[in-house]
């Protein structure tokens, strides 16, 4: 179980935010049918130097200084699937096995004290990605899930809660169609 | 009591009110007239058919603005237009009468033939996606070239998109202006607006190959997003007809509440409190389904016409296509997203990735093997009687119940007054830099000079397998192209027919802040001259025109477009170059808490397209071997208004340098005729930043430098070194010529100004001299650094 050790805050307004809760909830459960469940792709560290970079420089841009920072991409799948058929889609279709790894725990990346700051589109907005990979999981179990729905996780060393939440809002999301959730871990 | 139950005997104020309520953006004059006709008809309107009025004559979908009368005053003398658009850009294209013009202003894009043979039209349209880019950049730009690319799936029966076009306008990344709340800070937009057009053209499988940005603060709460897609039809799929009895089919994506008044958007001023309902994240995956289908649909002749379902949604789209013959909708059979929706939110919404068909009910079946093969959603909505009335119904409750004469022809246009801008002009001789290279690196290094890199290479300008121009060209793939040139085999799926066409753009809304009339000739001229570069077929040239503009109740801001549309009429009939289509957008302009008003500068793109013959054949922008004779072709004039020097060091001149259409016209069917008899190796035109450089990028672009001397070059009397250098008078580029064919290249270009002005060297120095006078020397490395600053 990922253990929450800071504040959770949700598009600033200090509220929960579901998904991280639900997450939490469910990371390392055995069985998960009937649930939703998040699974999260990482670059390996010695080929995710160029992105990491790029962001540290873009948050740098907007006033933020990070010393450190991991990139990530989070599918949550919705639908009646075991835990060994979420482990198939992230070894056999979501990560690339050569450059990527995949994790059924958030957050499990060993970046301890950084924030965790989750962006996804609004629930009523189209998420393309998150459609497409609806398809393909249904190619891959041969049962189509629910719904999944595409996002992304940025954990940054060093800033303070104010100036991450600043350029967060500033930089990575757009709250007409963004929501976005935000955890010391 | 509800104002809608009411409305027939509402007072103006009212009607006003519940306009606003509502976000149609009608005015008094539309309202009242509304009003009219319903007290006519002797009953209340219901809501569908107001969301439907104010649909169908919004500025999106009417044009008021460019197609009503205008009364310009100027100097005393005024002016007047019945229809500013068909009394300039119109009457330009049937001035010219061009045979190879298909199809013009009459639907969703322009189609002109391409290739030999009569088999094939190209068919090119440029739309912009401004506000709803200001609100939601990533969503704004997806569904923007979505939209497009719709115009040209939904032209004719159909064209197979062959390349994507993109031109942003942005504020300065580097500004220091406060933004009011809510708004977006220029490079938020910039990242969202290209990530947007990134995913859809990528997705989707088009190349993104053309196009440009610009930057200035005229544009930091109203960003400007042209989107252009370019497609090729079977010739003898252009003519489309609704035939009485056929059914209403709508393909491609479900209908939600998504873009609930997105064309009536577009009439209003963005302000603080303006919400997200008139945005929708785009689905390129779903719209290659509906391509995939339409082009096997088309070719086995399952529907009689298409169009795309665009702002008003069904209500556009449908009252579009049953003009003639109305129609008979039942939004029950819709497929929905969302269940919570209002009959009329059905109507009118902007869901997007839909297209409308006409299919004839023996060939549904048929129709319908080929959407279950590709998975893509459809239903049958209604069919088109015969009759030239509109009946919508749900569940069998009217939702409208209109004349389509009313619908199309009832919206009352006013005379609205446009007047000459006073602009104070400064002709004295241009302050020179205390060190030319410093300013000549300046330039490269300015935002609206250096490297595009950063945003081309998201793109994947590759796919499809046909772009030869690219737009990242040179010896390392990494200079500045003129032109796209794109052989469209992926369509014609013919690799022995190696025909082309180039596309290229003209963009100078500076000059525009002090001559709109010249701003267009500059901007015309920009465009042919760089499909020239690109060796096209300039002689059969066709145009698009954007208008993005503010308020036109600003008289000022009318009276620029006066200006501006007259020069795109002289400018077309001197470079025999029809417009074949294009679109305007006006109100680009916001208001602040406090009330101020940030109205964007009069901007017009030209989009071009010509033929390349051979795309084999075509040119690119370096310089190619040492020992290229190097010649400067068209003449330098005084005046520095609206370039790049002048803003990053005021000159203390402002005057802009006028275009002579006809010298023009002249020298570059000269230059055309060389580089079709092989003399010419490369060339590049002479636009932002001037001179030195296109010099430079050409330089950089090959690895070589040149020794150059600009004595011989034809000048007007009186002209400094600044103007010669930095200037960006218009019909100038500079151009390579294999050694040995000098004499030939002069035989071709005798009487017209085009001067020998050195060789490529064979060493990476670039040295400039005016006669005696050396102007700078500098590595070309250097000034390659300067240029390749990222721009994200």
């Amino acid at each position: 179980m990922r253990k929450r050790r800071g504040r959770v805050r949700r598009g600033g307004h200090g509220v929960p935010d579901p998904v991280f809760a639900q997450a939490s909830r469910r990371a390392g459960r055995n069985s998960i049918k009937g649930d939703d469940m998040m699974i999260e792709i990482w670059t390996k560290e010695k080929y995710a130097g160029s992105e990491e970079a790029g962001f540290i420089g873009r948050m740098a841009h907007a006033g933020l200084k990070v010393k450190a920072a991991r990139l990530s991409r989070l599918y949550r799948v919705d639908g009646d699937l075991s835990r060994a058929e979420f482990d198939r889609l992230g070894r056999e279709l979501l990560a690339d096995p050569v450059s990527e790894r995949y994790s059924l725990k958030p957050g499990a990346n060993g970046f301890k004290g950084a924030w965790r700051v989750e962006v996804w589109l609004k629930d009523s907005v189209t998420d393309v990605v998150g459609d497409s990979v609806r398809e393909a999981v249904a190619d891959v179990l041969g049962r189509r899930p629910e719904r999944v729905r595409f996002g992304r996780a940025y954990y940054a060393l060093g800033p303070s809660a104010a100036a991450m939440e600043a350029a967060v809002r500033g930089t990575l999301v757009n709250q007409t169609v963004n929501r976005f959730g935000m955890e010391k871990i | 009591m509800n104002p809608m139950e009411n409305f027939n005997s509402l007072s103006a104020a009212e009607l006003a009110e519940l306009d606003r309520a509502c976000g149609w953006s009608l005015n008094a004059d539309e309202l009242a007239e509304v009003q009219r006709q319903f007290r006519t008809m002797g009953r209340q309107p219901r809501r569908g058919e107001l969301e439907t009025i104010a649909q169908t004559w919004s500025e999106h979908c009417k044009h008021k603005t460019f197609s009503g009368p205008v009364a310009y005053r100027a100097g005393g003398k005024v002016k007047r237009y019945k229809n500013l658009f068909k009394e300039t850009i119109v009457k330009a294209t049937r001035t010219l009468n061009k045979k190879w013009c298909l199809s013009v202003f009459t639907d969703n894009a322009g189609i002109v033939e391409f290739g030999e043979g009569g088999r094939w039209g190209l068919a090119f349209k440029a739309e912009t996606h401004n506000h709803p880019c200001a609100v939601e950049p990533y969503g704004g730009a997806e569904t923007g070239v979505g939209g497009v690319i719709r115009d040209i799936l939904g032209v004719g029966l159909g064209a197979k998109p062959v390349l994507n076009t993109d031109t942003f306008c942005f504020g300065r990344l580097d500004g220091k202006k406060k933004l009011p709340r809510n708004a977006l800070g220029p490079e938020r937009i910039m990242r969202g607006v290209v990530e947007g057009v990134r995913d859809y053209g990528n997705r989707i499988g088009i190349p993104t190959a053309a196009g440009g940005i610009y930057f200035d603060d005229g544009y930091l709460l109203n960003p400007l997003v042209y989107v252009g897609c370019a497609g090729l039809i079977p010739a003898d799929k252009i003519e489309k007809k609704v035939r009485p009895g056929d059914l209403i089919v709508c393909i491609g994506g479900r209908t939600g509440r998504d873009g609930i008044h997105g064309a009536t958007f577009s009439s209003a001023n963005i302000d603080e409190e303006t919400g997200s309902s008139a945005v929708q994240i785009g689905h390129a995956v779903n719209e290659k389904k509906a391509l995939d289908v339409l082009m096997r649909a088309r070719d086995l002749g399952l529907y009689n016409a298409v169009t795309d379902c665009g702002a008003g949604g069904f209500s556009s789209a449908i009252g579009e296509l049953g003009s003639e013959t109305g129609a008979r909708v039942r939004l029950e059979r819709a497929l929905l997203k969302d269940t919570r929706i209002e009959p009329w939110e059905i109507w009118v919404s902007e869901s997007q990735e839909r297209m409308i068909l006409s299919v004839p009910k023996g060939k549904l079946k048929r129709l319908a093997a080929i959407l279950d093969a590709e998975d893509c959603e459809y239903c049958v909505l209604g069919e088109f009687p015969g009759d030239g009335r509109l009946l919508v119904t749900f569940g069998g409750e009217p939702v409208a119940d209109l004349p389509m004469e009313f619908l199309h022809g009832g919206v009352p246009n006013f005379e609205k007054p446009a007047s000459r801008r006073r602009v104070k002009v400064s002709s004295k001789k241009p302050a020179a830099p205390a060190y030319w290279a410093g300013a000549l690196k300046a330039l490269l290094a300015h935002p609206n000079v250096c490297s595009r890199r950063s945003v081309i290479t998201q793109y994947d300008h590759e796919v499809q397998g046909g772009t030869v121009g690219k737009p990242l060209q040179g010896r390392y793939g990494d200079g500045p192209g003129d032109a796209a040139v794109i052989w469209p085999q992926a369509a014609t799926l013919d690799p022995a027919d190696m025909h082309g066409f180039a596309v290229g753009h003209g963009f100078c809304p500076a000059v525009g802040r002090i001559d709109p009339y010249q701003m267009a000739l500059h901007s015309a001229d920009e465009a042919v001259r760089n499909l020239l570069c690109a060796g096209a077929d300039v002689r059969r040239t066709a145009l698009l025109d954007n208008f993005c503009a503010a308020s036109p109740r600003d008289p000022e801001v009318m009276g620029d477009l006066v200006q501006a549309a007259e020069g795109c009429l002289a400018a077309a009939l001197a470079y025999g170059a029809p417009f074949i289509s294009g679109k305007d957008s006006f109100y680009n302009q916001s208001r602040d808490a406090a009330g101020r008003e940030y109205p964007i500068p009069l901007s017009l793109l030209i989009s071009a397209t010509a033929p390349v013959k051979d795309v084999r054949r075509s040119l690119t922008i370096n310089f190619k071997a040492a020992g290229g004779a190097l010649f400067l072709a068209g003449r330098s004039l005084k005046g520095m208004g609206g370039s790049v020097y002048n803003e990053l060091k005021d000159s203390g001149n402002n005057a802009v340098a006028g275009l002579d259409l006809k010298a023009a016209a002249a020298l570059y069917e000269a230059v055309r005729r060389a580089m079709e008899a092989g003399c010419v190796r490369a060339a590049h035109d002479v636009s932002q930043g001037g001179l030195a450089v296109t010099l430079s990028e050409m330089a950089f672009s090959g690895g070589l430098g040149a020794e150059v001397d600009l004595s011989a070059v034809a000048r007007e009397k009186g002209l400094s070194a600044v103007e010669l250098l930095f200037g960006e008078s218009p019909a100038r580029l500079v151009v390579e010529v294999e050694p040995g064919r000098e004499d030939e290249f002069r035989r071709f270009l005798k009487g017209l100004p085009a001067a020998f002005i050195g060789r490529v060297a064979g060493n990476t120095g670039l040295a400039v001299s005016d006669g005696g006078e050396r102007l700078f020397f500098e590595d070309i490395d250097v000034l390659k650094a300067c240029w390749q600053k990222e721009l994200i």
